[in-house]
């Protein structure tokens, strides 16, 4: 199944994105790209020093015996440059840390912030496996090759500039020889960058499959117990997780096919060389110790070389992973100023139509004025369109034509940060949030005293059960804490907009989930809770309706009655109907 | 928790298992992909020495025969080098892959039963990913080590040829380096699982607030919830930035050792070069090798931190995997002609004193309960994950703790009130193997009030339904879940509020479908204290205090006015 995944980044867009991210950390990447480099310096010391030791021997020889001091130096040599190379490499992976973890944790608090302030419908249309995918896996994949990667350019880079030099520096003619290797090597990246690219892409794609299809089956794992549905649920991961096999074996294929032509341009270049020796020696234009040379120094280039070529394969692989937490990272960040209301809290929705789906409309005509601390009752059967009303209503949904206004100003016009401060919704679903009690409620106020979190609790009738809880607002609630009932969790829901304070509600059947007896309670609270508030109340019990200054009556999207409660009971007509169905049992 | 006799379950692994598992599986690809990754170490080893020889035999002396045959023998060396690591990457890969992904199935298998350490989806998910990967790498892992040990030896018997001290050295020196690298593996593990629960922490928020969304957004409170994530992500950054600082030091450790290793080699070669001991071409042979040398040792040093990092891993999977489950399985079978029936006899189990009642074929039996911990009790008895202190609970006139798992599952289906539907069609929610036909697919579809449901979008049956259900309204939820448990058709439903989202109008058509249900033989038992529902029921049982108080039909029992406050709306 396809799905409409978030953003994916350009190429440009995500390295202009990382440069902004590391140029904030001038140190640490500074450090670590002189760390490295210094490593890679040290490095060539010991080969320098093994080819002194050669001549020291050489020449001995040709002198009828060498001395043994002579070896002093090259050696000490090479224990100064492990010394060095030690040291170095200790603080430059470390200072690559401090580079670029920090980068990444930033990316994926980014992502995730992002992801939150979404809509929540195009959050679901991704699924949540997008998102877990992209600050979990995705953010390992760059971690893991930016740890290798970059440690391996930069000593690579060192080694060959060296060594190269080297090369030349022994005869131009086998220099060239050794360049003639380049088009081997160049030849392996343009057969493999175009093809790797868009498998790893799929990869990637492919784990957030996968991730989405775990997450699927953890969070819903209670239903499909319940329905015994456990092989199909397992056989859903065994897909996903089987799809995503198959390309990383596929990516990593393509990979050796690429090792091999690396392999085929080193082979080719030691010919090239060995022949050149050959061909010089015999010319007697070098001499046997250059040819050698020149053949060990090309040897010398294999790994570093290597090392170069395997840093496109990292950027290949890590480049899809960065596009796409890029992709999310670039959204526009979200408006958080909360301006003052201009006026009084009065809600207004004018000849409000909306099509979640273009073709199937919803709503018609909408017309609905709530006054300032007004309690309003929407009825009607599911399905009437009464959720969507609340979600326009509470200004997360824009709707497709019609006019929303909140104290006289369109609410779109208001911005998103305005409207969250004053208008909060209470929905149906119950989310615990794993953490302490006060965790949950200080999610609506940072800042909140435990006073103040009490006085809410009060407000919600919620204060003594949490007062008889063994660590009151300490205790741990959600996955693997307490288990609360689902009124508790919608007290705890109620609370919170006690502690946001806002000017406008939205109960979209807050107090549906907690069965009769609970319900009651919860309506109690809910009460409480708008008591001087404008508010719009999304009930199908008509306790809920009974007590409000108004009841609409919803109905295939278009409001039919609306009325005070014993108006439209006397009225005998759809509210009167279905309050003969609630209460005339 | 214990229940019923444990029949058939395998025992939790051990974490040595765990972690050689993916090597003793896969024996085929590992013994195929081992040597080759061997030859191809070898190989490399020998490229310098087969520069060497052609030095010797063509440049040096001019021949064109012989150099041309040394440089066969080169390009014979880069075939098998090239050959042998694609190959033998390559199988190690698909051991690898198959193993993470064998791991990540026994993950998810035990992620869906109801664990008694329970952990976030994130967690999980975390575990399926990120550590059965690192606990598959033992295959890597293994056979690189083979081939850095195999490289060595090799290199100090080509060496004993020429010099049977220098063998010594390298012979005794490398388990020498070896072990000084050992002096910080211990801390990468200790460090590595750390940061890697750290980081299955922060994914855990991740899923945990994202689960969260709607109410989040709810209140605004968008930014307060990624700042939670930041705190999280934040230290786990910070234990992620102490394992690399320890990888520094590991690779500072090889770097050093391995360059003071050559520098003794180095010293010792030379000398006996310059005493003459050695030729010229054997010390361009001995020192090339030494060089090369370095790559196996750090090799092995990084490898043992590895080895650590993915024993870290098996821990934290055993931990996951070993963790008790209260899979609720007996060895009794129901008897054939036995009625499908659900009785209480006496049970006492948490606020439950007592409780006798009786669902048979054909009845349609509602439980009423002054609060939500009765009727949580009743639920969780039925479903087994609460046995009863005294009395019993049985279905067919069996035990449901010495009930055969299938068996009950067959028999009984106890629908959760937060039941949500699966990805996919309407038609899928309903009815996910496709077994009824359009007839019965109507029945099921008019009994649970759901053509609405159907009807409010032009596609269909076929309109998507998103995970969860998120993009239905509660009401919708609900009633697909009723129209999914009446396609299931088990002998004995039991529902626990299942309309609580439902206006009375469609709730009394809901009433009608279960009774339609009921005349076909279903026992069915709903919890809930809806008196739409209750006026349905052919019995009433009711609650108080833990106790039945009465039973009989909703008309009668109206009459008392402690039973019209419970039900009361």
């Amino acid at each position: 199944m396809s799905r409409n995944l978030l953003p994916v980044a350009t190429g440009r867009d995500t390295t202009r994105l990382l440069a902004q991210h590391f140029r904030r950390r001038p140190a640490a990447v500074t450090l670590a790209v002189l760390g490295f480099l210094t490593t890679g310096a040290a490095g060539i010391v010991a080969p320098r020093a093994l080819g002194e030791i050669v001549d020291v021997v050489q020449t001995g020889a040709e002198r009828g015996g060498g001395e043994a001091s002579d070896l002093a130096g090259p050696v000490i040599a090479i224990v100064i440059a492990s010394v060095v190379g030690a040291i170095a490499a200790a603080v430059a992976v470390a200072a690559l840390a401090q580079a670029t973890i920090p980068v990444l944790a930033e990316l994926r608090e980014t992502v995730l912030d992002r992801a939150l302030h979404l809509d929540a419908g195009r959050l679901e249309e991704a699924g949540t496996g997008d998102v877990m995918a992209r600050v979990g896996d995705d953010v390992r994949t760059v971690t893991d090759s930016l740890d290798e990667a970059v440690p391996l350019l930069l000593t690579s880079l060192m080694a060959i500039a060296f060594t190269a030099g080297g090369l030349f520096a022994l005869d131009w003619r086998l220099g060239l020889a050794g360049l003639l290797a380049v088009p081997g090597y160049v030849g392996a990246l343009r057969w493999y960058l175009p093809r790797s690219g868009p498998v790893y892409r799929a990869e990637r794609i492919a784990q957030g499959e996968r991730a989405e299809s775990l997450m699927a089956t953890l969070e819903h794992a209670p239903t499909i117990r319940a329905f015994s549905r456990e092989t199909q649920a397992v056989g859903e991961i065994e897909r996903t997780s089987s799809d995503a096999r198959g390309l990383a074996i596929k990516t990593f294929w393509m990979l050796m096919r690429y090792g091999a032509r690396t392999n085929r341009a080193e082979c080719i270049g030691v010919l090239i060389i060995l022949v050149a020796g050959f061909l010089m020696v015999r010319g007697d234009v070098v001499t046997i110790g250059a040819a050698t040379a020149a053949a060990l120094y090309f040897h010398r280039l294999f790994n570093p070389i290597g090392g170069v070529l395997n840093v496109f394969d990292d950027v290949q692989s890590s480049g899809a992973s960065l596009t796409r937490l890029a992709g999310v990272a670039l959204l526009p960040a979200h408006d958080e100023r909360s301006e003052p209301l201009a006026g009084e809290a009065r809600l207004e929705l004018l000849g409000v139509g909306h099509e979640w789906e273009p073709g199937t409309p919803v709503l018609h005509e909408v017309d609905l004025v709530v006054e300032p601390g007004e309690r309003v009752a929407i009825v009607g059967a599911s399905g009437a369109g009464k959720s969507t009303v609340a979600s326009i209503a509470s200004g997360i949904t824009t709707p497709t034509s019609g006019r929303t206004l909140l104290a006289g100003r369109p609410i779109d016009e208001l911005g998103p940060g305005t409207v969250r401060h004053h208008v909060a919704v209470v929905s149906q679903e119950v989310h615990v949030l794993t953490g302490t009690l006060r965790d949950n409620l200080t999610l609506a106020a940072p800042d909140a005293s435990d006073e103040d979190l009490v006085s809410a609790l009060e407000v919600v009738a919620a204060a003594r059960w949490v007062a008889a809880l063994p660590d009151r607002l300490d205790t741990r609630v959600g996955s693997f804490g307490h288990a609360l009932t689902s009124a508790q969790a919608q007290q705890l829901a109620l609370a919170r907009i006690v502690l946001r304070d806002p000017a406008v509600v939205v109960l979209d059947e807050a107090t549906a989930e907690a069965g009769s007896a609970g319900a009651r309670e919860l309506e109690v609270a809910a009460a409480n809770v708008v008591r001087g508030r404008t508010a719009i109340v999304i009930a199908h019990r008509l306790t809920q309706a009974q007590t409000a200054d108004r009841v609409v009556v919803m109905d295939h999207g278009r409001i039919v009655e609306l009325g005070t409660h014993d108006e439209l009971v006397a009225a005998g007509g759809r509210y009167a109907t279905l309050w003969n169905a609630w209460s005339g049992v | 928790m214990v229940t019923g006799a444990s029949k058939g379950r395998v025992a939790p692994r051990s974490t040595r298992r765990i972690l050689f598992g993916p090597v003793s599986r896969n024996r085929r690809l590992v013994l195929s992909g081992t040597p080759l990754i061997v030859l191809w170490q070898l190989c490399e080893a020998l490229v310098p020495v087969m520069i060497g020889v052609t030095i010797d035999v063509g440049i040096e002396t001019g021949a064109l025969g012989p150099f041309a045959l040394a440089c066969a023998g080169i390009v014979v060396v880069f075939l098998c080098l090239s050959y042998g690591y694609r190959f033998g990457a390559l199988f190690l890969m698909r051991a690898l892959q198959d193993e993470s992904h064998r791991i990540r199935v026994e993950v998810a298998e035990k992620a869906v039963e109801p664990v008694d350490d329970p952990r976030l989806a994130g967690e999980w998910l975390s575990l399926a990913t990120a550590d059965a990967e690192k606990v598959a790498a033992l295959v890597f892992q293994l056979a690189f080590t083979a081939a850095s040990i195999v490289t060595v030896l090799a290199t100090a018997v080509y060496l004993a040829r020429t010099d049977v001290t220098l063998a010594l050295v390298i012979l005794l020196g490398l388990p020498v380096t070896v072990a000084i690298t050992q002096i910080v593996s211990p801390a990468i593990a200790r460090r590595t699982s750390r940061e890697q629960a750290a980081i299955a922490r922060v994914a855990g928020i991740a899923g945990d607030l994202i689960a969260g969304i709607r109410p989040l957004k709810g209140i605004g409170a968008e930014t307060t919830a990624s700042g939670r994530y930041r705190e999280a992500s934040r230290a786990a950054r910070h234990s992620s930035i102490v394992t690399a600082r320890s990888w520094g030091y590991m690779s500072g450790l090889t770097t050093l050792v391995s360059g003071l290793f050559l520098a003794l080699v180095a010293l010792l070669a030379g000398g006996r070069a310059i005493d003459g001991e050695l030729s010229l071409g054997e010390l361009v042979a001995i020192v090339g090798l030494t060089q090369f040398l370095a790559e196996p040792i750090k090799l092995l040093g990084d490898l043992s931190a590895q080895f650590a990092a993915s024993r870290a891993s098996a821990q934290r999977l055993h931990d996951a995997l070993a963790a008790g489950s209260h899979v609720l399985d007996g060895p009794e079978r129901l008897p054939d002609g036995a009625p499908r029936e659900v009785r209480f006899d006496g049970v006492t189990a948490g606020p439950l004193v007592g409780v006798d009642l009786t669902c048979s074929p054909g009845r349609l039996v509602a439980i009423t309960t002054d609060g939500p911990e009765s009727a949580d009790a009743v639920v969780a008895l039925l479903e087994g994950t609460v046995r009863p202190v005294t009395g019993s609970v049985r279905l067919g006139g069996v035990d449901l703790q010495q009930l055969d798992r299938a068996d009950r599952r067959g028999a009984l289906l106890v629908v959760p009130h937060a039941a949500t539907p699966p990805e996919g069609t309407v038609r899928a929610a309903i009815d996910p193997d496709a077994r009824l036909d359009e007839t019965e697919l109507d029945a099921v579809l008019t009994a649970s009030a759901s053509h609405d449901v159907v009807d409010a979008h032009p596609d269909g049956l076929d309109h998507a339904v998103r995970i969860g259900g998120s993009s239905l309204s509660g009401g919708q939820r609900q009633r697909l879940t009723i129209a999914r448990s009446l396609a299931v058709a088990p002998p004995v439903l039991v529902l626990r509020d299942p309309t609580t989202a439902i206006d009375a109008v469609t709730e009394q058509q809901i009433a009608l479908g279960l009774r339609t249900r009921r005349d076909a033989g279903t026992a069915t038992l709903v919890v809930t204290s809806s008196p739409t529902l209750l006026a349905a029921a052919d019995t009433v049982v009711w609650i108080r205090d833990g106790r039945v108080v009465a039973s009989g039909t909703h008309h009668d029992l109206q009459d008392d006015p402690a039973y019209r406050e419970d039900v009361l709306r």
